[in-house]
């Protein structure tokens, strides 16, 4: 964790105005332009290039953004000046602009920055932020997420990370990258199969399965001390651990009369409830962001498909029924879709499905095998897996399909993603 | 109401199974390998018999370890291994067979404690692959436990898809790799 401070400089009065509507099918992204930050006291003068690079980068990656650059500003205007000439920039594309300057002195990094509306003619935000010069990267994704806010109406997830498998060292680990596909770090390292990370809402703890111990137990590891605990280790599968949405509990597979079921627990390990009873496979729980229901994976009515069901495990309804192969659901934190991938024409593809089993989108198509679909703590983007470049590689979509782009590239194979919360809350 | 149908089937299913491995219990000399003729040397006459099953089953032993899991165990080349069709558990006429002449080898060693491992190919969900696995391993344990192999001998463990025995993408490899495998964990 950074020491960040952040001054809020001024705003407009009202709240945010939603300039691009996200829940929108085709979206459009919007033209912003972005002037170099300004090296205020002459120390570090390389940050200013730094600083453009990381904040295109995010707001281009977010896909909400066109970024406008310095080569097509209009001719003659002061970029700088504030409030900006805004009749010089009538005969522009863009229709904000963020400008903004930093100071250096002694590794103390300060950036300020300024958001307009050009097409209102209007200061929207501005802001200062203070911290270490070794977390210039940081900052900036705070940063990004402000403007996103002010854009869209919520801020965006710059800083958070995702967490996945690779087996880059020759077996599965988990590892962790940032959103916009920087610090990769490797969280275990035990030389066994690691599987399911499941990062917690308060963001301090993954939970995944181990076979250290010859048997698939549930793990915690603190990525703070990087301290590596044993959960529940009963014989049989400890495994798709999926923490409730206060963090009090984890639903999770677990045998029973030789055939896997859905259980809940407390987050200790303790107390172990079973909610599904038969012959059937029980398989992928997810949680509902109310902590009501959980939808799960069953093979009951002879294929694996995908049901939804109380807590207390009454109320099980059957959600899909497109495809012989519908699995790993992940409850988006709207609450109103679940995504989860399905074979459709012999390969896996994404899809999302509205609560009461209706609007059945395909997000992904013609790309491999698609599979592990996970939502952002926004609902606004989907990470999954997927075989179109050969190897299974982590990949990040909108959650409308749009700007899949590959997130990492580890020499292993990659799989199973799991989005850290919001970290700047 | 759960509880009485569960047994019901139960019945059902051990009934089938017995009378499967009746007709699939066949006399067959045992695979031999050199190792184990050097092993064995020359028998004496009353040590034949159990004997040498006993040998041989010596002599099918391998010392295993897998990375990253704790514990050494051994492998028998005379326990074999059964394979199942694509999201199945269900067990084939073969399979049966050849879980009869595990069975053979077993119930002459009863010291020998088992884990049955399944197994799954690469297709389909990692974590629905867990539970297909277990389910794989626990048809197998009550396949075996309805021709005599007692159950405190047999324990369980799902792999799911994460130990192919053939790491190629096609239908070859993946038949190979829907499987139940026997390890010994002690003796």
């Amino acid at each position: 964790m950074i020491y960040l401070s952040c001054i809020f400089i001024a705003a407009k009065m009202s709240s945010a105005r939603v300039y691009i509507d996200i829940e929108a099918p085709e979206l459009q992204p919007l033209p912003i332009a972005i002037d170099q930050f300004k090296n205020i006291d002459g120390y570090q003068p390389d940050l200013a290039p730094k600083i453009m690079k990381i904040l295109t980068n995010d707001l281009t990656i977010s896909g909400f953004f066109e970024i406008i650059h310095q080569g097509e500003f209009p001719q003659g205007n002061d970029a700088t000046a504030n409030p900006p000439n805004y009749m010089s920039w009538s005969t522009s594309r863009a229709e904000a602009l963020v400008t903004g300057g930093y100071s250096a002195k002694d590794e103390r990094l300060a950036i300020e920055f300024r958001l307009f509306d050009l097409v209102e003619k209007a200061f929207l935000s501005g802001r200062r932020y203070e911290g270490s010069v070794k977390d210039l990267r940081e900052i900036i994704h705070h940063l990004a997420n402000e403007i996103t806010y002010w854009i869209t109406g919520e801020r965006g997830i710059f800083d958070t990370k995702i967490a996945f498998v690779s087996t880059a060292t020759g077996n599965k680990e988990i590892y962790t990258i940032d959103f916009d596909g920087h610090n990769l770090r490797q969280i275990t390292n035990n030389g066994s199969i690691n599987l399911s990370p499941a990062w917690s809402p308060n963001g301090r703890v993954i939970a995944f399965t181990s076979y250290i111990k010859r048997n698939p137990d549930l793990y915690l590891i603190d990525l703070t001390r990087m301290v590596q605990t044993m959960l529940s280790t009963k014989p049989g599968l400890n495994a798709a651990p999926a923490w409730s949405p206060d963090g009090s509990r984890m639903a999770l597979m677990m045998r029973r009369e030789g055939n896997s079921e859905v259980f809940i627990m407390n987050r200790d390990g303790t107390h172990p409830k079973r909610l599904t009873k038969g012959w059937s496979s029980e398989a992928s729980p997810t949680w509902s962001p109310n902590g009501r229901e959980i939808a799960f994976v069953s093979d009951r009515a002879g294929s694996p498909q995908i049901y939804t069901m109380d807590i207390n495990g009454r109320n099980v309804k059957r959600l899909t029924f497109l495809g012989s192969y519908n699995a790993s659901p992940s409850w988006s934190p709207k609450g109103n879709k679940i995504t989860y991938c399905g074979r459709l024409d012999g390969l896996f593809d994404i899809c999302t499905i509205n609560g009461d089993g209706t609007g059945i989108r395909r997000l992904t198509e013609s790309s491999g095998n698609n599979e592990d679909p996970v939502w952002s703590p926004d609902g606004r983007y989907i990470a999954f897996s997927s075989t179109r470049e050969g190897q299974s590689r982590i990949y990040v979509m909108n959650a409308n399909g749009a700007n899949q782009r590959r997130l990492t590239s580890t020499k292993g194979k990659e799989s199973s993603p799991t989005w850290s919360p919001r970290m700047d809350r | 109401m759960v509880k009485k149908s569960c047994i019901v089937f139960g019945v059902i299913f051990s009934l089938m199974m017995v009378g499967c491995a009746k007709k699939a219990v066949r006399e067959e000399p045992l695979v031999t390998g050199k190792a184990e003729e050097e092993a064995w040397g020359k028998p004496t006459e009353e040590a034949e018999g159990v004997g040498i099953e006993e040998r041989s089953l010596e002599a099918s032993l391998e010392r295993k370890k897998y990375p990253g899991i704790e514990g050494e165990f051994l492998e028998s080349s005379l326990l074999n291994d059964i394979h199942f069709g694509f999201d199945r558990y269900d067990l084939t006429p073969k399979s049966r067979e050849i879980l009869s002449q595990n069975a053979e080898i077993l119930l002459q060693h009863p010291g020998a404690k088992v884990q049955i491992e399944g197994h799954c190919d690469e297709r389909g969900t990692i974590e629905y692959n867990l539970a297909l696995g277990e389910r794989r391993a626990n048809t197998t344990k009550q396949y075996l436990l309805s021709i005599g192999v007692s159950a405190d001998r047999m324990s369980t463990i799902s792999y799911g898809e994460e130990m192919p025995v053939d790491p190629r993408h096609n239908e070859e490899a993946w038949t190979k790799n829907r499987r139940a495998h026997f390890i010994i964990l002690s003796r």
